[in-house]
């Protein structure tokens, strides 16, 4: 597998929220806006990067690599511990405002399986650097997602885009003009399983109308 | 030496050096995050006084939900004239933290909501809701209007709790009875 199929991996064939369904409970509880989505992914890829690259680099020495194993998961959780409450500091100390809307689901990123799930299937055993790419692009797809998601449920629930702070776009006349109130459900925990399922749905009615469409070329040849 | 013990060892650098790294981004972090907590906690207090007029001084109190109290004294005849208490109390998630301001002749002068992370649309309603206390004696809850809702009561005894601790507390602070 080349660098840039690392890289690119995690927006579309392997995206970790869409393909592989992990880390839902995060990523449904705080998807209440875009800025939070924002915020989150932003962390997530300062977490899974640097974890990433930190893990690889323990795991590519065989020396090291052998005592580690053993006792390679708390190792894990120590480091991936330690870049959380980095993160979780500085947000606090410089962004006070994302810090109180992201809540306990920052410290909990410390077991979001799709950080330890990328440490232990593909930083312990790949290079440094392809494991940067790889969680460089995890993240992002990571990201996407939530924001796919936080987009769906702000404009239906809130009836405006918040990108960040103050610098927001009101949706309100679009509502006004169709004569209905946005739908607060979708800013609650039915409104995120609901968008998660109709957004899944549709994702996977593509890539199977797509399968089909190669199964028959296959078959007409 | 054994392989076990050295795979702890090795863990155990690891934990130390992790540990270092967090104590020094603490070391720069920490007091940011204190600085903003106070001007919070002072931009609060703006909206029931002219601090310009007072000089505020902070005591630390631990009684009940109470965990400091602002004594405001007038700036050119030196009488006390308010106080102001923080308090955090546990609602349904976490705990609800208030600024509650009580004058020198035992009214509640107003309350403010500085921290809270209950249900959203139901127990966030604390930040605006009107608990119909305001200039009332402290010593008179009677009038207490809580907010309605799933969870809403646990976020409801929490401001409840708090205004039920200063009560408790007023005579020390301001002297005499209610």
């Amino acid at each position: 597998m080349n660098k840039l199929d690392n890289f690119l991996k995690g927006f579309l064939k392997e995206n970790p929220l869409f393909v592989s369904v992990l880390g839902m409970c995060p990523s449904l509880a705080i998807t209440t806006s875009l800025e939070n989505a924002l915020g989150m992914g932003a962390a997530v890829f300062f977490v899974l990067t640097l974890s990433n690259f930190i893990i690889s680099l323990i795991m590519s020495n065989k020396k090291l690599a052998e005592l580690v194993k053993p006792v390679r998961i708390p190792v894990y959780i120590v480091v991936i511990a330690s870049l959380v409450t980095i993160v979780e500091m500085v947000m606090h100390a410089f962004l006070i405002n994302l810090y109180e809307s992201l809540g306990v689901f920052i410290p909990l990123i410390v077991v979001n399986c799709i950080i330890l799930g990328r440490a232990e299937a593909f930083a312990s055993e790949n290079k440094p650097l392809d494991s940067v790419l790889d969680g460089m692009g995890m993240a992002l797809g990571y990201t996407g997602a939530l924001v796919i998601i936080s987009l769906v449920r702000e404009i239906l629930g809130q009836g405006s885009i918040t990108i960040w702070g103050n610098l927001a776009i009101d949706l309100g006349f679009a509502f006004d003009f169709l004569k209905i109130q946005p739908l607060d459900m979708f800013t609650k925990p039915v409104g995120a399983f609901m968008s998660f399922g109709f957004i899944l749905a549709t994702i996977f009615a593509i890539s199977n109308h797509k399968a089909n469409k190669k199964a028959k070329e296959v078959k007409g040849q | 030496m054994n392989k076990g013990l050295i795979s702890g060892l090795v863990l155990l650098v690891l934990g130390l050096v992790c540990g270092l790294l967090l104590a020094t981004v603490n070391y720069f972090t920490a007091p940011i995050i204190r600085d903003q907590e106070l001007a919070v906690k002072l931009a609060a207090l703006e909206e029931f006084y002219d601090t310009d007029n007072y000089t505020v001084e902070e005591i630390t109190v631990n009684e009940g939900a109470i965990e400091a109290a602002y004594l405001l004294k007038n700036k050119t005849t030196d009488a006390l004239e308010a106080v102001v208490y923080s308090t955090s109390a546990q609602g349904y998630e976490d705990k609800v933290k208030l600024l509650i301001a009580i004058d020198s002749d035992y009214t509640i002068r107003g309350y403010k909501v500085i921290s809270q992370k209950e249900t959203k649309g139901i127990g966030d309603q604390v930040v605006t809701h009107d608990f119909n206390v305001t200039g009332n004696l402290i010593s008179d809850l009677a009038s207490f209007d809580g907010i309605s809702g799933p969870t809403a009561p646990f976020t409801t005894q929490a401001v409840l709790d708090s205004f039920m601790a200063v009560q408790a507390r007023v005579n020390t602070d301001l002297g005499g009875d209610v």
